[in-house]
């Protein structure tokens, strides 16, 4: 069990850089997940906590050493990945075993531990087998019960969940948050699935080209997001963003206009707002526009209109029905709107 | 799958598909098997000027031996010209080459294929250009320091110019092969608590067996059918199989005896059969997962 501290860490190869200048503490036992597109550079800051990438600059600590000159073994980690990296010529017990037998852990506590990590993956029926015979699923649950048998100080997982189908998606899901209730040990999780990061951080922290965008929970991320690029990449569907001006907390663009917003801001803004906070309006609505396509989800409906030249979404009840064209109007609380500067997507605090 | 599509073939071409695989089998296997059938005759019959069906009844042999078959030619070979003497030090040389390009290979193979540097191409690339010069060129080259060193005519010179010959090839072919294999593989282990040579030796070699098998077949393959090397540095009394063969032939100098260098041929040739029949399956699934074909 430990704590992990990134300070000023840096990848950069050649000109391009990786990772800039990543600042993070995680807390023991927590549960920090890693999200943004592919090529954000949340891989690579993984592989610099697990020793597997060079540091340009900057430190890791993990617990109380400085681990930037240390090799992998020698960082009490495990890691789960993408491929699941299971050993072909080994039997699902071998593999469980590998990790207990090249640190030397005294062979008769071995048998009892690969049981018990076997056990809690549900891996009991399959010990015999080699990986070549597992379902991806299984293969997954092989990955993690080697990451588990060791008890190490923090698991690292690279998108552990997306070789898998959806369903089986959801259930190994469900599993890893369950194991690390269990376990309580430091997880770094990485992943581009914003609905995994909900679902299993503490702490989310959400990057773009190489830097940090937004640290915080799940809710203080969907809820307050800090830039356009954190509102966009959160929620399904996104958070609809329609530019326009503010002026006297009256915000106008071509077919919207909210009124009662905050006063500090002022000029050209891009104002944010989630689907499922508009709703149908019975009078004067908001936004005034032809329907632009009617999306049945069976739990709710969704409407799209163009905006200022964007389509929003409008989340309504599941029995609405409309034909496309037909004139909707849609109520948006002022309170439910988020403002951010337009030249450069930070967000305007109310 | 094969017997549908067979049985749509119209008929004449199905007689012509396997009358051709008849012939080729007997195009490739005839010569050897006469050579085979020709090595238990005598020189009179196997090179009969009258009639080649002498070379089948053995006309002469029995002439010579009273009997059909003879084994004088391997006597020969064997115990009077000392070929025993040739094919220990092709066991010797085989060995030695097979073992150190392998060691050499899989080491070098793996830190190139794991290497993100720019020059592990350009190594490649000089390896390839080196393997792609005849070897002759390079003997003759070798030829007047190994005189001056005078280290001329002793097996492990030559042992030593096969590995440098062989190992470019051995190092591109261990390198796609280390290349097919995920690194993944390599990380898991070092996060599992392997240094990267534990990774190497515990979690790649296993996989690599494949891979190793065909490539060290291929090194054992040019160490033992090597003439151009073998015949230029080694010195008569340290001959192996090979340019010993092509001394019993004879030259301008001194006769030689044909039937000794056929009954040596078959000699050469039947741990070859033995060998790829044994490893056939490795060779194969070798053949087909590295990129890199022989």
């Amino acid at each position: 069990m430990a704590q992990i501290r990134l300070k000023n860490v840096s990848k950069r190869w050649n000109k391009f850089v990786g990772v800039d200048n990543f600042n993070l503490d995680i807390a023991d036992q927590e549960f920090l997940v890693l999200l943004g597109p592919s090529g954000c550079g949340k891989t690579t800051t993984m592989r610099m906590i697990a020793g597997l990438e060079e540091i340009t600059e900057g430190e890791i600590w993990i617990g109380e050493r400085m681990v930037n000159k240390l090799e992998p073994k020698d960082r009490d980690i495990s890691m789960v990945f993408q491929s699941y990296g299971l050993y072909p010529n080994m039997t699902v017990y071998e593999n469980i075993r590998f990790p207990l037998k090249v640190r030397r852990i005294p062979q008769d506590q071995h048998h009892e531990r690969v049981m018990k990590a076997a056990a809690m993956v549900e891996l009991e029926p399959f010990l015999e087998r080699r990986p070549a015979a597992l379902s991806g699923g299984q293969r997954q649950r092989v990955a993690l019960a080697r990451a588990i048998v060791r008890e190490p100080n923090a698991f690292l997982m690279d998108e552990p969940l997306s070789n898998l189908d959806a369903k089986l998606r959801v259930s190994t899901r469900a599993q890893i948050k369950n194991l690390h209730h269990a376990l309580k040990t430091t997880t770094i999780y990485v992943t581009h699935d914003q609905i995994e990061a909900m679902t299993l951080a503490d702490r989310v922290v959400v990057m773009n080209k190489g830097l940090v965008q937004q640290v915080g929970t799940p809710m203080e991320i969907y809820d307050r997001p800090a830039n356009t690029f954190v509102a966009s990449f959160i929620g399904s569907p996104a958070m609809n963003l329609v530019s326009g001006s503010i002026e006297n907390g009256v915000f106008t663009s071509d077919g919207i206009r909210i009124e009662g917003l905050p006063h500090r801001a002022s000029g050209a803004v891009t104002l944010g707002f989630r689907a499922e906070d508009a709703n149908l309006a019975e009078a004067n609505g908001q936004i005034e526009a032809p329907i632009y396509t009617v999306e049945l989800l069976g739990e709710a409906t969704m409407l799209s209109m163009r905006v200022a030249g964007e389509l929003v979404s409008i989340k309504v009840g599941k029995d609405y029905r409309a034909e496309i064209g037909d004139l909707a109007r849609i109520a948006i609380p002022a309170s439910a709107c988020h403002i951010f500067d337009q030249s450069t997507g930070a967000r305007i605090e109310a | 799958m094969s017997e549908a599509m067979a049985h749509k073939r119209p008929a004449l071409l199905n007689t012509f598909i396997y009358d051709f695989i008849v012939l080729w089998v007997i195009l490739a296997a005839v010569p050897f098997l006469w050579t085979v059938w020709g090595s238990f005759k005598v020189e009179a019959d196997f090179f009969s000027r009258e009639s080649w069906w002498n070379a089948i009844f053995g006309t002469a042999t029995m002439r010579e031996t009273g009997a059909a078959f003879t084994g004088d030619g391997y006597y020969g070979a064997w115990i009077t010209r000392d070929f025993w003497k040739a094919a220990f030090n092709t066991i010797i040389v085989t060995i030695c080459v097979t073992t150190i390009s392998l060691t050499l290979g899989t080491l070098g193979g793996y830190a190139l294929a794991r290497s993100g540097k720019n020059y592990a191409f350009w190594i490649l690339i000089a390896a390839l250009v080196f393997r792609a010069m005849p070897h002759i060129t390079l003997v003759s080259g070798y030829l007047l320091p190994f005189f001056q060193l005078n280290i001329w005519g002793v097996l492990p010179t030559s042992i030593i110019v096969l590995v440098a010959i062989n190992q470019p090839f051995t190092l591109w072919m261990l390198h796609s092969f280390f290349l097919s294999i995920p690194k993944d593989l390599d990380e898991s282990a070092m996060v599992d608590g392997c240094t990267r040579f534990q990774a190497f030796r515990l979690v790649i070699m296993p996989v690599m067996w494949p891979g190793v098998v065909t490539t060290g077949l291929f090194s054992f393959l040019l160490g033992y059918n090597d003439f151009a090397v073998t015949a230029m540095l080694l010195s008569a009394e340290n001959q192996t199989m090979v340019p010993k063969i092509s001394s019993f032939l004879g030259s301008i100098q001194e006769t030689g005896n044909v039937m000794f260098a056929v009954a040596a041929v078959v000699s050469a040739t039947v741990p070859l059969f033995i060998l790829v029949l044994f490893f056939q399956r490795q060779i194969v699934s070798g053949l087909t997962a590295g990129a890199v074909k022989g």
